[in-house]
């Protein structure tokens, strides 16, 4: 189990989905996140935020984009490879 | 006394509407007013004149008499122009000098569609939509329930239904079920306006089971006009009457709507309190135009050359607010969609493009740009942008600092009323310098004061109670035909004065500044929620035995706030993390996003008082660290303690 991958759909269960994360991805890691609905406009400020507080780690602003953020699988690989990200922290 | 922002510039000042106002009552009283403090204090003590002088210096079209100003004195009691009559939709798309070939409204989509309408345009598409209506026996004192998405055809399906004497009531497609119907089922309604889907990044949504359970559950239902195309799965077990063949019989030409009494219901909107169900507040077609004409013209300074957007929903009364900006001529945008969708500054590109001049929004929406660290100058240079509008909650002392820093240096209006009074009681004033964290001043011709623990006070910090009549009060609430359920709401607090739930410093200097509620109304990002609404849902489960549901200061957000919902569960039940998502999820589907609280917390019990309720007051002024004022009266002090303690409620700091 990833860590990081478990800590964002507990955050988003927590924040939009209710347990309904895993069901509304399909076992896809892939599906976009605004193409289907998986997160609304301001949702993307708290999950920043989050991720920058719960593994301390400084995401650019000029990274926001659906290249680095619009699913499950492109926030793992992207956090994952920010400096100073230590799975657990 | 915060720092200037903007100070005042005299030359700009003396352009303005207001100035001009303020000279014609001089003219007319033969009085001289050194500023806008003089003739604000002039128009609270001869309220009665003034807005007699403002409604004929507005030349809003009215026909019959402009006396009495009010039907009586008494706060309470008094109805504004009991002799005077008018058409709202003809007084906002009435044509002057070179408007009927200019914009009128725009509406975007986040796809990226435009449409935009002249004002000859939108009135003849009015004209079609109100002949529809008259054909189908919608008339005065009808109800017309909408659940419709931000577009220029719920502009006009609005408008036609004020232009035939029709009461419009609309919600916004992302309310639940339930939450809908309680509004709706009290209205019974004739017609129902809606769209039959909406899209939240990019994805459509079908709304076609809510409005099967509406045709159900509310029979007063005749006729379902869908005003989109839209064709989801099951469209065909609804009978729709599509916009285009309501539109095909003709126009009801302008010069045929009807004038209405002054007092006469126009709009309902829901005002959800501290118990029992929403209040279906009915709003006067006068009261409303004149109030709005006058925080529109005077206080924010809109006119023929401005263009304004309002960020808003068509089931927030800022929807109603930016509406009635027509009046003066001002072009609106109406935006349906997501504000970061497809980009996140998608909603700023707009706005830039648009060349909007007037941007009204949220405290958050700009807390969350700041957040993320968006300048909006690195998208665009806003290059018509002069003023921005923040209302919804308040807007802190930093943030006019990062506005100036990272958007524009734009003129800053801090502005707060609310769904009760269609309107403002603290906004903007070209006559006044800007100071950090403040709303310019109060609004003209209202006695606003203080409630302090040495009574009732100009100045100082309080409750806020307006002392003198307003047009903009309510006509009275739906189905509470003795007015009892009225007088309970808004005066029974302090007999005669209007009390509005508001905390308020007002300063020496006419500013204001809003400190949040002061009663059991949950304000979240802007939309009011009763805990009653909340209570009726969490404690139809079964593992719930109490709740109390209160706003707490968000502890990241400097004037921001957060909701907690504390509560107290049956017999050996836990609050573990499969219970709090089941919490959250009834009240996303069964109230709204806005319903679901930030924080859930189990305790072992609730503050509750000497004659047995549950006391939210005491929750709060626990989860703020107050002094408790009436601890005395808490049957189980300990409560407190244990909330005071528990770790997912405390403060930072």
């Amino acid at each position: 189990m990833n860590p990081l991958r478990q800590a964002v759909v507990d955050w988003l269960d927590d924040n939009f989905h209710f347990g309904d994360t895993e069901a509304l991805l399909g076992g896809d890691d892939e599906k976009s996140f605004l193409r289907n609905g998986i997160l609304d406009s301001l949702g993307f400020v708290k999950l920043i935020l989050f991720l920058e507080d719960t593994f301390r780690v400084r995401i650019n602003r000029k990274d926001l984009t659906r290249e680095n953020f619009d699913s499950l699988g492109k926030i793992v690989r992207y956090v994952s490879a920010l400096p100073g990200y230590r799975e657990g922290t | 006394m915060p720092r200037v922002y903007w100070p005042l510039d005299e030359a700009q000042a003396q352009t303005s509407a207001l100035y001009a106002f303020m000279q014609h009552c001089e003219r007319e009283t033969h009085t001289r007013f050194s500023g806008y403090l003089e003739l604000q204090s002039w128009a609270v003590r001869d309220y009665e004149r003034f807005w007699q002088l403002f409604l004929d210096w507005s030349r809003l079209g009215v026909t019959g008499a402009a006396a009495p100003v009010v039907s009586e004195r008494d706060c309470a009691k008094a109805r504004f122009f009991p002799g005077l009559r008018l058409s709202y939709s003809k007084n906002l798309l009435r044509g002057s000098a070179g408007w009927d070939d200019r914009p009128a409204v725009t509406g975007i989509t986040e796809a990226g569609e435009r449409l935009r309408m002249t004002r000859r345009e939108l009135r003849a598409a009015v004209e079609r939509f109100a002949m529809g209506l008259t054909r189908l026996g919608v008339g005065p004192g009808d109800r017309v329930a909408a659940v419709v998405r931000n577009t220029p055809e719920a502009v006009v399906a609005c408008l036609a239904t004020a232009a035939v004497g029709a009461m419009w009531s609309s919600v916004a497609p992302e309310m639940g079920e339930a939450a809908v119907l309680s509004r709706f089922s009290q209205l019974q309604p004739k017609l129902l306006c809606t769209h039959t889907e909406y899209t939240v990044h990019g994805v459509r949504r079908s709304l076609l089971g809510r409005i099967r359970t509406l045709i159900g559950d509310v029979p007063s239902l005749k006729t379902v006009v869908a005003l989109d195309s839209g064709s989801g799965d099951g469209k065909a077990e609804v009978a729709f009457l599509p916009r285009a063949e309501l539109e095909q019989h003709g126009a009801l030409a302008m010069d045929e709507w009807g004038e209405f009494p002054f007092n006469h219901p126009l709009f309902v909107l829901f005002s959800s309190g501290t118990t029992g169900a929403p209040k279906c507040l009915m709003h006067g077609a006068g009261g409303t135009l004149v109030e709005h004409y006058k925080e529109h013209v005077l206080h924010s300074s809109f006119g023929p050359r401005e263009k304004l957007f309002f960020h808003t929903s068509a089931g927030w009364m800022m929807w109603n607010w930016q509406l009635s900006a027509l009046a003066c001529g001002t072009e609106i945008v109406v935006f349906d969609g997501s504000p970061t969708y497809p980009t996140q500054d998608a909603l700023l590109r707009m706005i830039d493009r648009e060349q909007v001049t007037v941007f009204g929004t949220s405290a958050t929406y700009l807390h969350a740009l700041q957040q993320l660290g968006m300048p909006p100058k690195e998208v665009g240079a806003f290059a018509r942008l002069h003023t921005i509008q923040s209302t919804g909650s308040i807007l802190y002392d930093a943030q006019y600092d990062w506005i100036e820093r990272d958007f524009k240096r734009v003129r800053i209006q801090s502005i707060s009323g609310g769904t009760d009074i269609i309107g403002c009681f603290v906004l903007g004033n070209p006559l006044l310098p800007i100071h950090r964290g403040e709303s310019q001043c109060v609004s003209l011709g209202m006695d606003v004061r203080v409630i302090t623990a040495q009574g009732l006070r100009r100045h100082g910090e309080g409750e806020l109670v307006c002392v003198n009549p307003f047009p903009s009060r309510p006509v009275g609430i739906f189905g509470d035909d003795s007015g009892a359920r009225f007088h309970q709401t808004y005066f029974s607090q302090y007999p005669g004065m209007w009390t509005h739930g508001d905390q308020v410093t007002l300063s020496e200097q006419g500013s204001a500044r809003i400190l949040g509620r002061s009663d059991g109304t949950l304000n979240v990002r802007g939309v009011r929620i009763g805990p009653a609404e909340i209570y009726s849902i969490v404690l139809a489960m079964p593992e719930v035995l109490q709740a109390v549901a209160v706003e707490q200061a968000a502890p990241r957000e400097p004037g921001g706030s957060r909701m907690v919902l504390l509560v107290v569960l049956r017999g050996g039940t836990s609050l573990d993390r499969a219970l709090t998502l089941r919490i959250k999820k009834e009240l996303s589907q069964k109230g709204s996003p806005a319903h679901v609280p930030a924080v859930i917390a189990q305790v072992a019990a609730l503050p509750v008082t000497d004659s047995g309720k549950l006391s939210e007051k005491a929750v709060r002024d626990v989860l703020h660290r107050r002094p408790l004022s009436n601890r005395a009266a808490i049957k189980n002090p300990e409560a407190l303690d244990a909330i005071a303690a528990h770790p997912d409620l405390r403060l930072p700091g």
